[in-house]
């Protein structure tokens, strides 16, 4: 389960602060999958990141009661200097996998081949997607938090994201920043509605596609 | 209990990873890899033995100058070493932070882990060259020494653990950080012991924390030839108090860190 209570984030601007989640509360049920919808800006990245606890909030609570992969998105994870396989191996190690256990895994799955030995600065983005999609998966997570990342991939990469994450681990819960309606559509039950700091969860997908489409 | 262990096996599961990723990140695996660790204080307390060996003479006070070097300068480029690498550790790493294991504290811990070790490899390695050529005497105790490494160590860590945060929350002490270490030098007892210096001198020096393990260091080393003067509660205090305030202040500063 993940709940927010009266979570508050701001960021420092000029000589006031930016507030960009103003008192967001809700919560999330084990193996729910959760659409994070919002304009730009509107505090989708920070919530995922306050989630993952890559940063706090000002006030309010997070609680995590289950595995949650840490936020798989365009930047983050990875140490730019190291090689994919050096970043894979440490990853592997502070979650207490053997690499070796996981390599083969994470190889085929990321289909980098030799560039496993290039530093990871050296990644298209796609690239970089495949790597933290694989060692996520590798490792085994009961929650994905996963911020745009998958639209990054080419039509190879979603057709296995498709496959692994949601037809072989259909258990597995996920909350999902996207702006592609088609992809929420097809991932997600539940929509999670950020606008003016706060979040709103609609039960009815459609319903939470059309306010969002009205903003 | 079982929590407890269960954490604590995640926390060296943690350090040994953030360690082998430090040692590739710095040294890479290329020639003589993770030693060069120890290149630096070994570089430094080498070359300046040299250089004072040739300006002073070979005795200093009864002293082989070599060996008094040596053991003035490991302990020394430790410190400062540690410190400047606790300049911005934080925000270099804060890719790291995505995971959740991974506390700002243990990007502090192993860098500071990293200069230890590297200047306990150097300590014993021109230890053991120095003692082969005759030069450096076997140590005569080595409790002492060892508590003043501990000492010298844990001052080193309570400093890195203020100047840490403090570095990211204003870019004035990055740049004060250095002439800081440098004014310190003449307060860390490398160059001079206490039983040299006038009794006034040597009451201020008391209270100096790392003057008291440097002493403690050099009796442990020279034995009788060195009268040490070291006291116990001034680095205590001083070591609590300073690595409270550096807990806190990476409390703090960990709820204003922006990741990327």
């Amino acid at each position: 389960m993940i709940v927010c209570e009266n979570v508050h984030k701001s960021y420092p601007l000029g000589h006031g602060r930016n507030r960009v989640l103003d008192g967001l509360n809700f919560t999330m049920n084990r193996g729910e999958r959760f659409a994070l919808l919002g304009r730009n800006g509107s505090g989708k990245s920070t919530l995922i990141k306050l989630i993952g606890g890559v940063e706090l909030p000002d006030s309010g609570k997070i609680i995590r009661s289950m595995a949650l992969s840490w936020p798989l998105g365009f930047v983050g994870g990875f140490q730019g200097s190291l090689t994919g396989a050096d970043n894979a191996r440490f990853i592997a190690r502070i979650y207490g996998r053997q690499y070796r256990d996981i390599r083969d895994y994470v190889e085929d799955f990321s289909e980098l081949g030799r560039q496993m030995k290039m530093p990871v600065r050296t990644y298209s983005s796609g690239m970089r997607a495949r790597l933290a999609f694989a060692l996520s998966l590798a490792i085994e997570f009961e929650c994905y938090l996963i911020d745009e990342v998958i639209m990054v991939g080419d039509h190879n990469f979603q057709k296995k994201c498709v496959a692994e994450l949601f037809e072989k681990r259909p258990d597995r819960g996920l909350i999902f920043a996207s702006h592609s309606s088609q992809l929420v559509r097809q991932f997600c039950q539940r929509v999670l509605l950020l606008d003016a700091g706060k979040g709103t969860v609609y039960d009815d997908m459609e319903e939470g596609l059309g306010i969002y489409d009205g903003l | 209990m079982r929590s407890f262990r269960q954490g604590w096996a995640i926390q060296l599961r943690v350090w040994s990873a953030l360690m082998i990723r430090e040692l590739s990140t710095r040294f890479g695996r290329e020639n003589i890899g993770f030693l060069w660790v120890m290149a630096e204080p070994l570089l430094f307390a080498s070359l300046v033995g040299v250089i004072w060996r040739v300006w002073k003479g070979p005795e200093e006070h009864g002293i082989e100058i070599v060996a008094f070097v040596a053991t003035g300068y490991i302990p020394l480029t430790l410190f400062r070493q540690a410190i400047s690498r606790s300049v911005g550790a934080m925000k270099v790493n804060s890719s790291l932070l995505y995971h959740r294991q991974i506390k700002i504290l243990d990007l502090l811990l192993v860098r500071f882990f990293l200069e230890v070790l590297g200047a306990m490899m150097a300590y014993i390695f021109i230890g053991v060259i120095l003692m082969s050529i005759g030069i450096f005497p076997v140590p005569n105790d080595l409790g002492m020494f060892i508590g003043g490494w501990l000492i010298y160590c844990l001052f080193t860590l309570s400093l890195c653990l203020i100047v840490g945060p403090l570095s990211e929350m204003s870019e004035v002490v990055e740049k004060l950080i250095p002439v800081l270490v440098y004014v310190m030098i003449p307060f860390s007892g490398t160059f001079t012991l206490s039983s040299w210096l006038t009794p006034q001198a040597r009451e201020v020096l008391a209270y100096s924390p790392p003057v008291s393990g440097m002493e403690m260091m050099r009796h442990g080393i020279f034995g009788g030839l060195v009268t040490p003067y070291y006291n116990f509660w001034a680095p205590f205090w001083f070591i609590l108090i300073a690595s409270m305030i550096g807990l806190g202040l990476c409390r703090r500063v960990r709820r204003m860190l922006i990741v990327e």
